[in-house]
């Protein structure tokens, strides 16, 4: 990969999408970081995959900021030619965990898609099949990796 | 798990977790006589919240919780995080302890490719011969590592800075013998598995995988380079000394089950040659730098990628300044390729019989998918 | 008539006890001639009277199968074991580990029986019984000698035989249907497939023995082989009947029906206790029944060099040699072959084998219209 591929990249981007991306930036050598807006989150994503390459889906997971109120859903993309890792993120607030589902761009999301769900408590409308991947089908316990969980039984 | 709906006419079979072959999973197979028309695994009976542990624990108790996730392959698993840990605090790491790491972590891929070669032969009928001629070379292994690092397996032996201590004394020695020893039973296994005709009907064309499905579906490793996509971390970012070293990428471009078998089996003669060229050319100096045994990580976030034997493993470490990780997000390999395995019954015809072969061509580790 | 009732009544009970005296003395004089000539005529008794009893409790049936199969298993557990570099049974019985076998045999006998809640109960206790019994039945068609065959059927023995083998994949079938679980089920159904693409080409390679030797008897298919063993001419034939007792005896690369890493135990997933453990027994007696079949028909049976000085006791000597050769052989090709898919078997004896089998049946044909043999 030529040096410079990532600027080159955040540049394009927001060159061809500037009203759907928030922030942009690059963490170090072959990891960007996008933060996208929650309303265009499908739009880009496909303009990711199809435009920019990024059809390897890596895998996605969220982060809780209760402090914040907030949570963040991240992306772990792969572009199989330049090879550098795109983390695509959409900050939600809390009381609102809605997002539409990334099954309808990248396949393999179901699986990571699945987790977030029975871990954070985000929604994905439109998956085919969002049943828990890893916890039993009769948890209770809320969702083990908000920040405020503290065991099974307390209620979310 | 709640189960789909069953279509008229087809059978659902409930494959394991009380299955001689099946590991410590579920898996439902709808069939229709032999052919399965559909599989859905269900993950998730190891579930430990290793991700939850890691956040109330500092940086360094979380290496032994996260070297359990994979036991034949502590050291690839146990290094993601301490990478992730030493770019978060900052650390350098000296040039031998890098060639250390190295060492070790091809030695457990190669522990961990023949176990895979063992549960291979097993799941095609083999008589248990092959896993336990496996078994027994992967002794030779093993002592070399108890000699390096005083454990069977689960070692911590890489800290954040290094690694726990230098070599023993006399330890390239053993290491060449050992190396020599392997690459004349890897021609036995050879001759016993891929040259072997029976062998290679169970296997060759069995759930083939194309390379755009491949990647379109997030396969890592083994099953991603069998399908012809020269994706290897330890090139595309080198970590460790593997920028230092000389060793090839190794793809083939069926793309069945033969292929990811033979992609593992000349990975470990990558790795052998590797091995052999750290026990020659290990250069001088310290092994570790000191950290602090409470450090404290300045808040941000890193995210480190190392390539265990299952293929891809991420780690996203968040850290906000504190004692403990934020949140530790691991990007399991195994997770990925078991939805490749979901869908290879769409993409090629698998019959019941081959539900073993294509499985363990996949080489799951299920504590790995499910955490 | 009163008056002949009482002349016999009088003369009975004035000469009573002068019988008695001519009895007593005629008895004792009697008694110990018998008891020194007992012996032999016990002896006699039994050979003649019999022998079809000595034939059921020992040679071609009880005793054989159970020392068979102890020594089969004995043989498999302690030999693969090697070729696994492992040591295999060891405390059992000094360090051979053949105690182990009847160790297992009275665990399995001691266990618990456990019938699933959903199961068929009557058939379900009932096949285990009979899978063992329909290869015995086979077996006592095989003659050891011309005089020491259990069943003589004849002309009718050969067809006979797999008469009764062909009934053998009706018991797995009715075992996975009714231990009602989709692992017996699948099992079963594989048993079915695999017993029919195997029976056709060996029918058919028994047909073509039969028209070589002139008969269906197996004794007199048995003698045609005196010169020459059938499996030189029909050296096609030879290859697709071994293979055929491979798959007909469930060994590996065939034993696809009870594929543990597959199916669990296929069609005997469900049993526990003695009902598995008769189901293990009865893989060795359809073992034992068409090996034995196999040495009858090519490898020319009981026919060897008189050594014992009795024609019978060579004969059943080197029957049994040769079956002692040939079981080994089998059994360890489970060391070298991964199991073939159902699929695969199915092709192999349906593209392969039949063909190859028709040929062969040619070839005879040929051999016999020409006069060659």
């Amino acid at each position: 990969m030529p040096e410079g591929a990532e600027d080159a990249f955040i540049a394009a981007l927001k060159a061809a999408h500037p009203d759907l991306v928030e922030e942009a930036v690059i963490l170090r050598q072959k990891r960007v970081s996008v933060v996208a807006k929650r309303e265009g989150l499908l739009e880009l994503a496909r303009a990711l995959r199809d435009e920019f390459g990024f059809v390897h889906p890596v895998s996605a997971g969220a982060v809780d900021y209760p402090k914040e109120n907030r949570m963040q859903m991240i992306y772990y993309l792969m572009n199989p030619s330049s090879r550098f890792t795109l983390m695509l993120r959409v900050n939600l607030p809390r009381d609102d965990l809605v997002l539409p589902s990334m099954t309808q761009v990248w396949e393999a999301m179901s699986f990571h898609e699945r987790e977030t769900k029975e871990m954070f408590g985000i929604d994905f409308e439109g998956h085919p099949n969002l049943v828990p991947l890893l916890l039993p089908p009769d948890w209770r316990g809320g969702y083990p990796l908000r920040k405020d969980f503290k065991g099974e039984g307390a209620p979310t | 798990m709640t189960e789909p709906e069953i279509k008229p006419d087809i059978m659902r079979i409930s494959w394991g977790p009380q299955h001689p072959m099946s590991g410590q999973t579920r898996i439902l197979l709808d069939v229709d006589g032999e052919k399965v028309h559909r599989i859905i695994a269900d993950l998730g009976f190891t579930h430990r919240g290793i991700e939850k542990i890691l956040e109330n624990r500092t940086f360094l108790k979380g290496i032994i919780p996260i070297e359990r996730m994979v036991m034949v392959d502590t050291a690839n698993i146990g290094l993601g995080y301490v990478l992730a840990i030493e770019e978060a605090l900052g650390v350098e790491v000296p040039e031998r302890a890098n060639w250390i790491r190295s060492m070790l972590c091809e030695m457990t891929r190669i522990n961990s490719h023949l176990y895979a070669f063992g549960l291979q032969a097993e799941a095609t009928g083999y008589f248990p011969a092959v896993f336990l001629w496996t078994t027994i070379d992967r002794e030779v292994l093993l002592d070399l590592m108890e000699k390096l690092t005083g454990a069977r397996w689960s070692y911590n032996f890489f800290l954040p800075g290094g690694v726990h201590h230098d070599l023993p004394e006399g330890f390239q020695e053993e290491v060449l013998e050992g190396v020599d020893y392997l690459r004349r039973r890897f021609q036995q296994y050879w001759d016993a598995m891929v040259e072997n005709a029976t062998f290679e009907m169970r296997c060759k064309g069995v759930a083939v995988l194309k390379k755009e499905d491949a990647i379109r579906l997030g396969a890592t490793g083994p099953v991603l380079r069998g399908s012809g996509v020269d994706m290897d971390v330890r090139k595309d970012e080198p970590y460790a000394a593997y920028g230092d070293l000389d060793f090839k990428v190794i793809t083939e471009t069926a793309g069945d089950s033969m292929a990811r078998l033979k992609v593992r089996f000349h990975e470990i003669e990558q790795s052998l040659n590797i091995i052999e060229q750290v026990a020659n050319e290990i250069p001088g100096g310290p092994v570790k730098t000191r950290v602090p045994l409470f450090a404290r990580a300045k808040p941000g976030e890193v995210f480190s990628r190392v390539e265990t034997p299952r293929g891809e493993m991420g780690i996203h470490l968040f850290t906000d300044g504190g004692m403990n990780p934020y949140r530790v997000k691991i990007n399991s390999p195994t997770l990925r390729n078991m939805y490749v395995f979901e869908r290879l019954a769409e993409l090629d015809e698998i019959l019941v019989a081959d539900l073993t072969v294509v499985i363990n061509s996949i080489d799951p580790w299920y504590l790995d998918s499910d955490r | 008539m009163f008056t002949t009732l009482w002349n016999w009544l009088v003369n009975a009970l004035f000469g009573l006890p002068g019988a008695i005296w001519r009895f007593a003395v005629g008895f004792l004089t009697w008694l110990p001639g018998a008891l020194l000539r007992l012996p032999g005529w016990l002896w006699r008794f039994l050979w003649i009277n019999f022998k079809p009893l000595m034939q059921i409790l020992i040679l071609p049936g009880l005793a054989f199968i159970l020392v068979f199969a102890i020594i089969a298993v004995w043989f498999e557990r302690k030999f693969l074991a090697r070729a696994m570099l492992r040591v295999g049974p060891y405390y059992c019985g000094k360090r051979a580990g053949l105690l182990q076998v009847f160790a297992d045999f009275l665990k399995l006998f001691m266990k618990e029986i456990i019938i699933p809640y959903d199961a068929e109960r009557a058939f379900f206790t009932m096949m285990p019984v009979l899978v063992p019994t329909l290869p015995a039945l086979a077996l006592v068609l095989i003659p050891f000698d011309q005089n020491w065959v259990l069943f003589d059927a004849g002309s009718l023995s050969l067809p006979m035989f797999f008469a009764i083998a062909g009934l053998a994949p009706l018991i797995p079938i009715f075992t996975g249907w009714a231990a009602n679980n989709k692992y017996t089920a699948i099992g079963g159904f594989r048993v079915a497939f695999l017993y029919i693409s195997a029976e056709i080409p060996l029918v058919i390679c028994a047909a073509a023995v039969a028209i070589m030797a002139g008969s269906f008897d197996l004794v007199k298919i048995v003698e045609a082989q005196r010169d020459m063993w059938f499996a030189v001419p029909q050296f096609i034939g030879f290859v697709i009947f071994f293979l055929g007792v491979i798959i007909e005896a469930e060994r590996t690369p065939f034993d696809v029906p009870t594929a543990e890493t597959e199916l669990v135990l296929g069609w005997r997933t469900e049993f526990s206790g003695i009902l598995f453990g008769f189901t293990m027994m009865a893989e060795y007696v359809a073992f034992q029944a068409w090996a034995l079949l196999f040495i009858t028909l090519y490898l020319g049976g009981f026919n060897g060099p008189d050594i014992f000085g009795s024609t019978m006791y060579s004969h059943i000597f080197w029957l049994l040699l040769k079956f002692a050769i040939l079981v080994p052989i089998i059994i360890l090709l489970r060391c070298v072959f991964p199991r073939l898919r159902l699929d695969q078997t199915l092709r192999l004896g349906w593209y392969y084998l039949t063909p190859l089998a028709v040929l062969n049946l040619f070839i005879v044909l040929a051999l016999k219209l020409w006069g060659v043999a």
